[in-house]
């Protein structure tokens, strides 16, 4: 019996995982496709099945005569995504802390309506967004510039940094800042010397979200940019299936998601070694 | 010194600290009994500047401190949680405090060392809490606070979380910690009247916010000031209900009657007359029933409903009574406690020769 | 009801390398308690998991009444389990809550409602059966988790893990007063797993006490005080622990030259560690009427008000603990009588109790 029901477990995680796995395979092979073998119906095993080209990744690096240009986006991209992302965790760390330790008050407004106004910036449908972030920034005169994506993304980032990182100092007890306190810290140091140690887990994961998000939101980067900034996926999109080839579009699109994949095995690989679980009671 | 000035305390309308006088002496190892709520971990807190007082002053060698944040009290409390630093090992913990008033790197370790040894955790230097039993995490907790040598070191029911074994071997080991800050004021919150009277060269009675009496251990077990000090100061707790003296006896509900025989009884009236369970004893012409013995191991305490109301009784080794049993107990007027009604002590049992 | 067989019964968790509960065989006969004692890791809840169906021993059989369990699932044993936390269903009253198994199970409605109300009068819930359950306190929580084994009449036992862990601590003596009663209207067979011995000995007719994957003594409360099998369980059980001596063989002669002990003994192998036991509270101070009787120095007096502990050592220097009942009144350093009824004193040959 319990055999059976094993091999009914693995049969439905085989299935569901092939799902998953599918389009990136499809899309892997492709990418090493060229024009006769695309056309010559469904195949998958390179050398078996077709003759495998690299003109698909060839052309992503090329000097624009093929109408692609990825370097430039996949900058940009990580310019933008990393420094929002920076300044979102350090500011929504300051500030979850702040909000998990001390009482405030302005009015009827305490400290978990800041906590829900933080995160009613995400409740929103980003359209609502657009026409005032495009208007401040035309004003800043930061339209189309590396700067004022920054700054949009870390408007953007910071709920989710706060979010992340309220639960997690709600579950570090208060005593151990108070511990600290007694053994001679103030609490800014209580918070540098002991809580944020402690808190590495916490800012892994919320640097995950952070980066996932900035590296795929395409709304605000086609939005407040025209022409002399472009972020990734702005890029992709822009690529149009019936003039740019198909083998360029698979490996554009498999080169884009590659650095998530990569964050997501390496935090992966954080989890599974047990430096975070355990490491707070 | 250390002085507490009609210290308040409420929140949300339930009183924690109710008009606390209180001054503890340098060298003296005091121990605050008390249940669970009564206000035992308010008073830490206030006189470690943990929380806001909502009136009255913390005074220090007559200095008032009341505003001086706790950073700068140089005081040392162990936690009845197991709290310690997550991300530094034993030997870092210990050091921790040490580094902070700015004591060199080596110099603080050889110190945290030292203290290290004295809980018994020599051999576990290199590991981080996480890898840690309870009460290896408890000694650790309590080298950390020992190391500073503070003025004053502040314990909330540090044992009580333990298991009943580690709990038995850590109080016996718990002098001997102490020792070398037997000069500091220390304060150690318990619910168990032994662990009071065991370690305590003082004990401080709080219930409900309040300081109910304070003394050594020996006068407050012999004369409780009232009927709650004696309840607290007992476990299992002295049993009381309402009795007259009259005639050179006293007669209790339902017809019975206890020869004064020697004992000086009170002037007549009306009292309530406390006994404590290892003062009653079985066979006697008392008839009882049982509603429940707990054993403890080593001891039993049995539950017993008499005509005047609930007894415990109290004995040495395992007897094990079932529930409706019926037995014959008995107690001395000369055991007996008398308190007026609103529960003040009148006359307690001469023991003779108290020391 | 059932009469529950453990028949060569082990297990363990990593296919063979370590035995969380070595071989074993046990029988837990109809309608009586019993606790399950031990330090943490000792096996305890394995064995109750095992019992309960939620785990498959690695090796061995369970009978109920006779009859191979060891396949069938928890639903299918007809075990009613109360865990640590009470598990309640929070969006119903105290009735629903009660009368849900029988509602899964199709019962006729005056069925349901006949077996509800018996079961909440014997709870004492009566009064509360309209009461989100989620209102009530962690002890009536308990109560209603266990009420939902009981309602199903044909349950064989009611198994406990630390059911009195969240419990407050005055209200650990209602509850444990209400689960002897239960076992005495429907003589269900229970049993209670628990590392308090204070629990376990209130609690149940027999103690199995277990450590590192083994029974180390199953007996009655008394004969866990009393004739301990071995020395953990004269360590474990009781407080101050068991005294045990040093003692050696010439010839056939056992001889504890401290507590002036002389006397022959059989059947012991040849440089066995040979240990001489007794339980503090068996210690007759002055020695008189005991029949082992020797000189002893105080070392150090606990007036613990209760009772007292007395540290004294022999003129071999091994150090024996006494326990009064009472005031103790005697000055480290002074010279006393100290004595032990033969009755009272076992011997113990590597750790084993002889005869």
């Amino acid at each position: 019996m319990r055999t059976f029901y094993l091999a009914i477990k693995y049969l439905a995680l085989l299935l569901w995982s092939s799902f998953i796995v599918f389009p990136f395979l499809w899309a892997l092979s492709t990418s090493f496709k060229d024009a006769n073998a695309i056309t010559s119906g469904a195949t998958y095993i390179p050398w078996l099945q077709f003759e495998p080209s690299t003109q698909g990744w060839a052309s992503l690096f090329s000097d624009g005569s093929t109408g692609i240009n990825i370097v430039d986006p996949y900058i940009n991209s990580a310019i933008v995504t990393i420094s929002a992302s920076l300044i979102a965790i350090t500011l929504g760390t300051l500030a979850a802390y702040g909000l998990s330790r001390f009482e405030f008050r302005a009015g009827f407004i305490k400290n978990n309506d800041i906590t829900f106004f933080f995160i009613s910036q995400r409740i929103m449908p980003p359209i609502v967004l657009a026409i005032p972030f495009f208007l401040m920034l035309k004003t800043l005169g930061l339209l189309d510039t590396v700067y004022g994506l920054i700054l949009v993304y870390v408007a953007l980032l910071l709920p989710i940094a706060v979010w992340v990182m309220i639960d997690f100092f709600g579950n570090i007890p208060r005593e151990l800042d108070e511990l600290a306190m007694i053994d001679g810290c103030r609490p800014i140091g209580a918070f540098f010397r002991v809580i944020l140690p402690n808190s590495i887990p916490g800012l892994v994961v919320a640097g995950m979200f952070c980066l996932i998000f900035g590296w795929n939101d395409f709304f605000f980067a086609f939005t407040l940019t025209f022409t002399k900034v472009q972020l990734l996926p702005v890029a992709i999109v822009s690529l149009n299936s019936s003039v740019t080839p198909w083998w360029s579009l698979s490996a554009f699109a498999l080169i884009s998601v590659a650095p998530l994949v990569l964050i997501a095995f390496l935090v992966e690989n954080f989890l599974s070694k047990g430096s975070l679980a355990g490491a707070i009671r | 010194m250390l002085e507490m000035r009609n210290v308040n305390r409420a929140v949300d309308g339930e009183v924690h600290l109710d008009g606390i006088d209180f001054t503890f002496e340098a060298g003296k190892f005091y121990t605050i009994l008390g249940r669970t709520g009564a206000g035992k971990t308010s008073l830490m807190r206030a006189l470690m500047g943990l929380m806001p007082l909502d009136g009255g002053q913390v005074l220090l060698d007559g200095t008032d401190i009341t505003a001086v944040p706790v950073w700068e009290r140089k005081m040392a409390m162990v936690y009845q949680q197991f709290i310690n630093y997550p991300h530094l090992d034993v030997l870092d913990n210990v050091a921790f405090p040490l580094r902070r008033q700015g004591v060199g790197k080596a110099e603080a370790r050889r110190r945290a060392r030292e203290f290290i040894d004295l809980v018994g955790l020599g051999d576990l230097i290199d590991r981080r809490p996480a890898q840690l039993s309870g009460g290896q995490q408890q000694r650790v907790a309590l080298a950390r606070a020992l190391v500073k040598e503070a003025r004053t070191l502040m314990l909330d029911e540090p044992l009580v979380n333990l298991d009943y074994k580690l709990r038995e071997q850590l109080r016996e080991q718990f002098p001997k910690i102490v020792e070398r800050n037997r000069d500091s004021i220390i304060l150690y919150a318990t619910t168990e009247p032994r662990e009071a009277m065991q370690l305590g060269d003082e004990i401080i009675v709080m219930h409900q916010g309040r300081i109910l009496d304070a003394g050594r251990p020996d006068e407050m077990f012999l004369r409780p000031r009232n009927i709650t000090v004696a309840e607290l100061m007992g476990e299992p707790p002295i049993s009381s209900f309402r009795g007259e003296v009259s005639e050179g006896a006293v007669h209790l509900a339902g017809g019975l009657r206890i020869e004064g025989a020697g004992r000086t009884l009170p002037a007549p009236g009306e009292y309530l007359i406390g006994i404590r369970p290892e003062d009653v004893q079985l066979g006697g012409d008392l008839a009882a029933r049982v509603t429940m013995s707990e054993i403890s191991g080593s001891e039993t305490v049995t539950h017993l409903i008499l005509p005047f109301g609930e007894l415990l009784m109290l004995s040495q080794g395992v007897s094990v009574h079932e529930p409706d049993d019926r037995l014959n107990i008995g107690f001395a007027a000369a055991d007996l406690f008398f308190f007026s009604l609103d529960g003040d002590l009148v006359s307690a049992p001469d023991r003779e020769g108290q020391d | 009801m059932a009469r529950i067989e453990l028949v060569n019964v082990a297990h363990s968790y990593d296919g063979g390398k370590e035995y969380a509960l070595k071989p074993l065989n046990m029988v837990w006969e109809d309608g009586r308690t019993y606790a399950l004692l031990g330090p943490s890791g000792c096996g305890k809840t394995t064995m109750l998991n095992i019992i309960s169906g939620l785990l498959k021993p690695s090796e061995g059989r369970l009978l109920f009444d006779g009859v191979d369990v060891t396949d069938s699932n928890t639903a299918g044993r007809n075990i009613a389990q109360v865990f640590q936390f009470p598990v309640i269903y929070s969006t119903m009253t105290v009735a629903q809550n009660l009368a849900f198994p029988l509602v899964c199970r199709g019962y006729p409605d005056h069925e349901i409602r006949r077996r509800v109300d018996n079961v909440a009068g014997l709870l004492g819930l009566s009064d509360k059966m309209q009461m989100p359950a989620r209102r009530l306190t962690a002890d009536l929580k308990q109560l209603v988790s266990m009420g939902r084994g009981l309602v199903r009449e044909d349950v064989s036992a009611i198994l406990l893990d630390e059911p009195l862990t969240v419990i407050d601590p005055q209200m650990k003596f209602e509850l444990r007063r209400k689960l002897k009663q239960i076992n005495r209207e429907f003589g269900i067979t229970m049993v209670f797993v628990t590392h308090d011995q204070n629990e376990a000995m209130t609690f149940a007719e027999e103690v199995v006490v277990m450590k590192d994957g083994e029974i180390m003594q199953r007996g009655s409360p008394q004969d866990l005080f009393e004739r301990p099998d071995n020395t953990f369980v004269g360590y474990f059980i009781g407080s101050p622990p068991m005294n045990f001596l040093d003692a050696r063989l010439e010839g056939g002669t056992l001889v504890c030259e401290g507590l002036g002990y002389h006397a022959p003994v059989q059947g012991v192998p040849a440089g066995a560690r040979m240990q001489l036991g007794f339980r503090p509270e068996f210690v007759v101070l002055d020695g008189n009427g005991a029949d082992i009787r020797t000189r002893a120095r105080v070392e150090h007096v606990d007036n613990l008000g209760v009772e007292a502990v007395i540290t004294l050592s022999l003129s071999d220097g091994q150090i024996v603990r006494a326990k009064q009942q009472g005031r103790f009144r005697a000055i480290a350093g002074e010279n006393l009588g100290l004595g032990v009824r033969a009755e009272n004193l076992q011997i113990y040959c590597n750790g084993q109790r002889l005869g």
